[in-house]
């Protein structure tokens, strides 16, 4: 395969194994189809556990799937049976569960759900042959819809508009398939045009069927209004949007003007508005969708509207600059701030000089053949219908979740793999994958099918073909797309890794929507994502500090799923840097990283010789030396002894009494605070006899707290050797440290602030901590820790029905830790603000030693400055939701809420109204 | 009843189907006392959905038996702050025998890792979790007469990371 470009070895036997279970998918598919369509007695398909697939059948119509029988006729051992158990097993392993769950709406959980309702309400054991009722046909085929490339979107989208007439006619609990046709719009938004097409058949037909759909997609719309649930607001206003031909007078477009006049109201109002972002935000997603309809006449409409939106979308938000993914202005960026919604509206603006072209929706519908020119014409207005009626309700819920100012990423901006970001695809595509992969985080192998899948619902030859090598592309002749469908999906998904100041759901599941693509289509996934880790790096010093933490651990963790294959030999002119460098310090963290997942030999075995020393003997170490083995050390003797004490859990006055001779001791050399050695011994003491495991060290501290927190009463800078007594004895492996450290916050005997102060004052010397990512872990968690209590707080105060006693308590609370909260960022700006300047003391000294010259001042004074933007950005952010502004507006707006609705109860929580299918258990 | 609607692809966050079968079993146990009654109303297992409906702990197996603490503590805690963590030992050797019991503050953190973390490698095994009623003092959990996972008895392929070939085969091919 193309060299320089695939970095897993393309010959492993995984993807091969890959390919083979592709086409199982495909086979499975082919005889799915012809069951259902002759009607054939059907089997059911056993599921994987059980291992008595003969006897299933025997017992298939007399007993059911989840028969206790069958299951107790099962071996004990069959429960742990290892479905897969070899590393050659696990791809097809993954494959089978992604066929198990991968959107198709068809495989053995539904079945065996829909057996059990069939057998509800029809019980006749000796029933052979079996008819697919029609809502499960109709519920199949609309969830399946333009998933095979084998049929044409257009004519499943009539098929399934006949049924649903068919049904409806029969008139048994429409309900159901309304439902699924709402779910469907805010599930799977990649299938939106494609459920419109099937209510523009349905209603050329069926007009009063359509109608009900409106009603039922309308009413969802109305309460995700009042809910704030801007992203379902967007996708139903999407929908009919695509049906905009179906309405009277200007359709949408009078929603979308309301819309409007409340985000003006919004930014009026504040200049720190999001919601009224969002809102406009809304509409300019809306607007394209409209064009590309089957209505025509409505671009001068639209332009009118894009007209007003520029003001509002072109505004720089306040926030703004702390969100950049590259900050600052050197050249070398590979690329500047662009907000999303600025894009847009510039992309939308570019758009409607071209005569509204957008290539890449997809047009689904044409209208019945014309052969009787008279009456179609009558038909087609007598099917118009009333665009329901929506209240936009003034003030609008700002909904669940604060909202900040989104900037653009893109990896390949600058290849021609992609759309520009000049071109509205660009916004389109990214819009949908984004929302898709945010949506189904609930199912992530049907999320990375979906991203695999995605050519099937745009435009045909919107993309080339799946899996074009890199280099093939130049090959591609005149107009044709270039766009790699497996590169856009990777560009989506790492804008949420790189989504400022935190993405919508844990890190973590973006990195397993990423494995899962790479075990689905790795020979298309795996050099795009080779070539995005390329580019990462490259930019790396230029990169928010942050992100590049976030890229670090995401490398360590996605290799660590890939038997930690990298090409390593493309980075050797890299380790020759200096530890200061960012490029250096990424592969000293991510070998951490990957080592703390595995063991230090495995991955030196995955490493070319020259890399082997950045992964030092102690590091093998699983038990790090006790240094006061060595009489060398200070305190020798009495460190042993503290250590038989507190193992052999000595009664606290013996302990003492060991401790009091090390305070004389240190008293007889001039040492002013006494408790550091005797608290340093102490500490290392229970640090090796807990060094076989956490729980070891964990029931050890427990053990020994009440003299731990008496340490910490007495001296704050013995608190602080608490810690440096833990790091330093597991210096070689600082993960285990930063979780150590991190238990000992819960416990109360460190406090958030003397973390911070060790990190960023004992162990700053000229900076070079800076550099450790541990350290920026240790720091940023400990940060992470305060302000999540402070949110909780905050969230506290918020709840309804609080009473005046109440209210005050949890207000001094608030106005106590905001401000520890507070002072805790003030520290770490003076702390980090003093290496960049170069101002600080530690840095001064060293400056211009040897060994120190300019250019590792100049390194460092960087990372300081990365340092400041990172906690600069992380204050203001907790400022904007539980400062005392924002929590002021908080408030109020609680106080209109109740007002609005006095006979709400306690528990309803200004969710809004919550219909039926919101519940998800 | 509580209305619920099964979404348009399945969830990663629900219980096991053996999760579920081992609580069928029971529930079979406990009612085949009144066997006039319609086999069918089993359905509903309330208690043990009840149960788990708040979990905050994961079983989770096919781990290594050289798995450290530390491992899972690294890759787990990407969910979420960890409150404890129980590894399985075996009775007899006092050693890792294959899988623990990772328990977080909320329920939610419990469920992103059934939705995130499930199913991927640790320690380069394909793991597998489950939620679970949650750890109580002096739980024996299914360990078979080795003092191991019953699993691993019967084994009849070679698993390096688990102790070799099942042990109950072991002991069979010593015989030979």
């Amino acid at each position: 395969m193309m060299d320089g470009i695939v970095y897993y070895d393309p010959t492993a036997a995984h993807i091969t194994n890959l390919f083979k279970s592709k086409l199982s998918i495909q086979d499975y598919d082919h005889v799915k189809r012809i069951h259902s369509v002759d009607a054939e007695p059907r089997v059911p398909k056993a599921p994987r556990n059980f291992k008595t697939p003969i006897l299933r059948r025997a017992t298939f119509g007399a007993s059911r799937l989840d028969d206790p029988l069958a299951s107790s006729s099962r071996r004990a051992g069959d429960y742990y049976r290892p479905s897969y158990a070899t590393a050659e097993n696990n791809s097809d392993i993954m494959a089978d569960d992604d066929r198990r769950g991968g959107g198709r709406g068809y495989n053995n959980n539904n079945r065996k759900r829909r057996f059990r309702e069939e057998d509800d309400s029809d019980r006749r054991p000796q029933r052979r042959r079996y008819e697919e009722p029609i809502s499960a046909k109709l519920r199949r085929q609309l969830l399946t819809i333009a998933e095979s490339p084998m049929k044409q979107p257009q004519d499943e989208a009539q098929e399934i508009a006949k049924l649903f007439a068919e049904y409806y006619e029969e008139g048994d609990d429409k309900a159901t398939f309304l439902d699924l046709m709402v779910q469907i719009l805010t599930e799977q938004p990649f299938k939106i045009p494609f459920a419109a097409a099937v209510v523009l058949y349905t209603n050329e037909t069926k007009p009063e069927a359509a109608a009900e759909i409106f009603t039922r997609v309308a009413s969802k719309l109305q309460s995700s209004l009042d809910s704030g649930n801007w992203r379902d607001v967007k996708l139903i206003l999407r929908f009919f949007g695509c049906l905009q031909v179906l309405f009277e007078g200007d359709g949408v477009f009078p929603l979308l003007d309301e819309l409007f006049d409340r985000a003006v109201d919004l930014q009026v109002a504040s200049q720190e508005d999001t919601i009224g972002l969002e809102l406009v935000k809304i509409i300019l997603f809306t607007m394209p969708y409209i064009i590309a309809s089957p209505a025509v006449g409505f671009g001068p409409r639209a332009v009118e509207l894009l007209a007003k939106t520029e003001a509002v979308a072109s505004n720089e938000h306040a926030l703004a600059p702390l969100v950049e993914i590259y900050p600052g202005d050197s050249d070398d960026r590979p690329f500047g701030y662009q907000s999303i919604i600025g894009m847009l509206q510039k992309q939308l603006q570019s758009e409607s000089e071209k005569g509204w072209e957008l290539a890449c929706i997809p047009r689904l519908f044409a209208p019945k053949p014309k052969e009787e020119e008279t009456s179609d014409e009558a038909a087609l207005t007598s099917a118009k219908h009333a665009f329901p009626s929506i209240t936009v309700s003034s003030p609008i819920n700002p909904g669940p979740k604060p909202l900040f100012p989104d900037a653009y990423f893109s990896l390949y901006a600058d290849q021609d793999t992609v759309p520009k970001t000049t071109d509205i695809a660009s916004s389109l595509l990214r819009d949908v994958l984004v929302d898709t992969i945010n949506i189904l985080d609930f199912n992530r192998n049907a999320t990375a099918k979906f991203l695999i899948d995605m050519d099937c619902y745009w435009a045909p030859d919107t993309f080339v073909k799946r899996a074009t090598p890199f280099d093939k592309l130049k090959d591609i002749a005149g107009d044709k797309s270039t766009w790699k469908p497996e590169d856009m999906a990777v560009d989506a998904v790492f804008s949420q890794i790189f989504t400022l100041p935190t993405p919508e759901h844990k890190l973590v599941y973006y990195h397993s929507v990423i494995t899962e693509s790479c075990k689905i289509a790795p020979a298309a996934i795996a050099p795009s994502l080779g070539r995005a880790i390329r580019f990462l790096f490259r930019h790396l010093d230029l990169m928010d500090m942050e992100l590049g933490y976030r890229f670090m651990d995401w490398f360590a963790h996605h290799l660590s799923n890939f038997e930690f294959r990298w090409k390593w030999t493309e980075w050797l002119e890299d380790i020759d840097r200096s530890d200061l460098h960012p490029k250096k310090a990424f592969i000293i963290g991510a070998l951490d990283k990957e080592i703390r997942l595995s063991f230090a030999k495995r991955i030196r075995e995955t490493l070319p010789q020259p890399y082997h020393h950045l992964i030092p003997e102690g590091k093998e170490k699983d038990t790090p030396d006790f240094k006061y083995s060595s009489d060398q050390t200070p305190y020798a003797p009495e460190g042993r002894e503290l250590l038989t004490l507190i193992r052999k859990k000595a009664p606290e006055e013996q302990i003492q009494e060991v401790i009091d001779r090390i305070h004389d001791q240190a008293a007889e050399h001039g040492i002013s605070d006494v408790l550091i050695p005797s608290t340093d011994a102490y500490v290392t003491a229970i640090c090796f006899i807990g060094s076989k495991s956490l729980s070891h060290v964990l029931s050890c501290i427990e053990r020994c707290k009440e003299r731990l927190l008496d340490i910490g009463k007495a001296s704050d800078a013995a608190r602080r050797q608490v810690i440096a007594s833990v790091v330093d004895y597991w210096k070689d492996q600082p993960g285990i440290a930063v979780n150590i450290v991190d238990k000992l916050l819960n416990y109360s005997i460190v406090s958030p602030m003397n973390v911070v102060q060790w990190a960023l004052g004992d162990h700053l010397g000229a900076g070079e901590a800076l550099t450790q990512s541990w350290v920026y872990e240790m720091v940023a968690g400990t940060v992470g820790k305060v302000t999540n209590r402070m949110r909780q707080i905050a969230d506290a105060r918020l709840e309804r029905g609080l009473s005046a006693e109440q209210i005050e308590l949890i207000d001094q609370h608030l106005l106590k830790e905001r401000e520890s909260m507070r002072e805790l960022f003030r520290f770490i700006d003076d702390a980090v603000t003093g290496i960049a300047s170069g101002a600080a003391d530690g840095f001064i000294e060293r400056d211009g030693e040897k060994g120190f010259g300019e250019e590792e001042g100049k390194l460092i004074k960087a990372w300081g400055g990365r340092w400041a933007r990172v906690f600069r950005r992380k204050a203001a952010v907790e400022e904007s939701i539980v400062g005392e502004a924002a929590m002021e507006a908080k408030v109020a707006a609680l106080g209109v809420q109740m007002d609005v609705e006095p006979e709400a109860g306690p528990d309803a929580n200004g969710a809004g109204t919550v219909l039926d299918e919101d519940i998800i258990t | 009843m509580r209305p619920t609607t099964r979404n348009t692809v399945d969830r990663l966050d629900k219980p096991s189907s053996y999760a579920a079968s081992k609580n069928k079993k029971r529930r079979f146990n406990r009612d085949r006392d009144h066997d006039d009654e319609d086999p069918y109303r089993r359905e509903k297992t309330p208690d043990f959905e009840d149960k788990l409906k708040e979990a905050t702990t994961l079983y989770v197996g096919n781990l290594s038996f050289y798995t450290t603490e530390e491992q899972i503590h690294e890759l787990f805690a990407k969910c979420g702050e960890i409150k404890r963590l129980v590894m399985g030992l075996d009775r007899f050797q006092k050693t890792p025998c294959g899988f623990c019991f990772v328990e977080y503050y909320t329920h939610q953190d419990a469920l992103d890792c059934m939705k995130y973390i499930g199913g991927t490698k640790l320690d380069e095994r394909i793991i597998r979790t489950d939620l679970d009623e949650g750890f109580a003092e002096g739980r024996q959990y299914g360990r078979g007469k080795s003092g191991g996972q019953v699993r691993d008895e019967y084994r009849d392929e070679y698993d390096p990371g688990r102790g070799g070939y099942g042990r109950a085969l072991a002991e069979d091919l010593d015989h030979d």
